[in-house]
């Protein structure tokens, strides 16, 4: 009976799927209203389902569909999807380091289902254990449920979106939903300007051919967080 | 390009910006250097991109920039932050944005 407990592979994956069920709630209307928005932006029954089963990262379907709409070119919907997704560059560098034993095959597998909410999860759960033999199994675990709950709902907001009348309005609900994940990365300064900036090169150079206009307040808002950032630190450091 | 090929096609581009954003690293390993401006953009790029796309939604209407009380998707936009500023709830922000969206185009008589 004194003998060290040994966790299964089993246990984690298991741990982890029922710790990730207290955020479902909050997974699921995201997911419903990612659904919901997918739908009234004009993808067919098909292409909506195609893009939450293929892609499953919400901000970015939420990002693009404003360009797919405006026949944007498709670099640029890509491009655009990969500096919304940038965070995800952040969450693999953390899990890379824990990858020893997993065979390179099973690696994409972890990275399709890293979301937001799970990944907090897992960090948190690694802050009260740092060596947690079998945390691979748990982040599994914890992004299993995650995929489960979001496909659940936004397939539900697919095909609920359908019965609703276009003149709710409710595609913008999903510029709404973005709104929610700026707003957070805005507590610094420096990030508050680039945002601003982007904010006012966006709507000014709307009306550039190829919505070219985002790709200037992209350049700009992060030319202005960034040059704001080099002085910050510095100051800091004198004041201290 | 006809609507299904270029809808399926900017499917394809959205898989596969994700794939690179969230498997390359994992796959690569060590063998990845990130340069350090690129990790100094890391922090600042999705905030941009985000409101590059948001800004002109909520801003622009048909008829130019309206930042008056009879643009409602403006006001939505500005209750939502405000909401969750405050509350710290994602649902309440898109929830209270939406009903003042409904509320002001009502008041409107849209």
């Amino acid at each position: 009976m004194s003998a060290p407990p040994t966790v299964t592979r089993r246990d984690a994956f298991r741990r982890g799927f029922r710790e990730l069920l207290p955020y479902s709630p909050g997974v699921f209307a995201w997911g419903l209203v990612t659904g919901i928005a997918m739908t009234k932006s004009g993808l067919t029954l098909a292409q909506a389902v195609g893009m939450t089963l293929i892609v499953y990262a919400g901000s970015a379907q939420l990002a693009a569909l404003p360009l797919i709409v405006a026949f944007a070119p498709l670099w640029l919907v890509t491009l655009t999807a990969l500096v919304v997704n940038l965070r995800f560059v952040v969450y693999a560098m953390v899990l890379q380091r824990h990858l020893a034993p997993v065979p390179a095959h099973i690696r994409p597998w972890l990275g399709y289902l890293t979301g937001d909410v799970m990944f907090a999860r897992y960090t948190a759960m690694l802050a009260e254990e740092p060596d947690h033999p079998q945390r691979v199994a748990y982040f599994s675990g914890a992004a299993t449920c995650n995929w489960l709950v979001w496909q659940v709902s936004s397939l539900l907001g697919i095909f609920a979106a359908g019965a609703i009348p276009a003149s709710w309005g409710l595609g913008l609900a999903g510029t709404l939903a973005l709104v929610t994940l700026v707003v957070p990365l805005c507590r610094e300064r420096a990030a508050l300007a680039g945002v601003g900036a982007a904010a006012v090169v966006a709507v000014v150079a709307h009306d550039l051919p190829l919505r070219l206009g985002l790709l200037l307040a992209i350049i700009a808002g992060c030319a202005v967080a960034m040059g704001l950032d080099r002085h910050a630190p510095a100051a800091g450091r004198a004041s201290r | 390009m006809s609507q299904e090929v270029y809808v399926w096609s900017a499917i394809l581009g959205l898989a596969l910006a994700t794939f690179l954003a969230r498997s390359l690293v994992l796959i690569a390993g060590e063998r990845l250097r990130l340069p350090d401006w690129f990790e100094s953009a890391l922090r600042y790029a999705p905030a941009c991109a985000l409101t590059a796309i948001i800004a002109p939604d909520l801003l622009l209407t048909p008829d130019g920039l309206d930042l008056t009380l009879t643009n409602p998707r403006w006001l939505a936009g500005g209750v939502a932050v405000a909401i969750f500023a405050a509350f710290d709830s994602k649902i309440g922000a898109i929830v209270g944005g939406m009903v003042v969206f409904w509320l002001v185009r009502a008041a409107l008589g849209g």
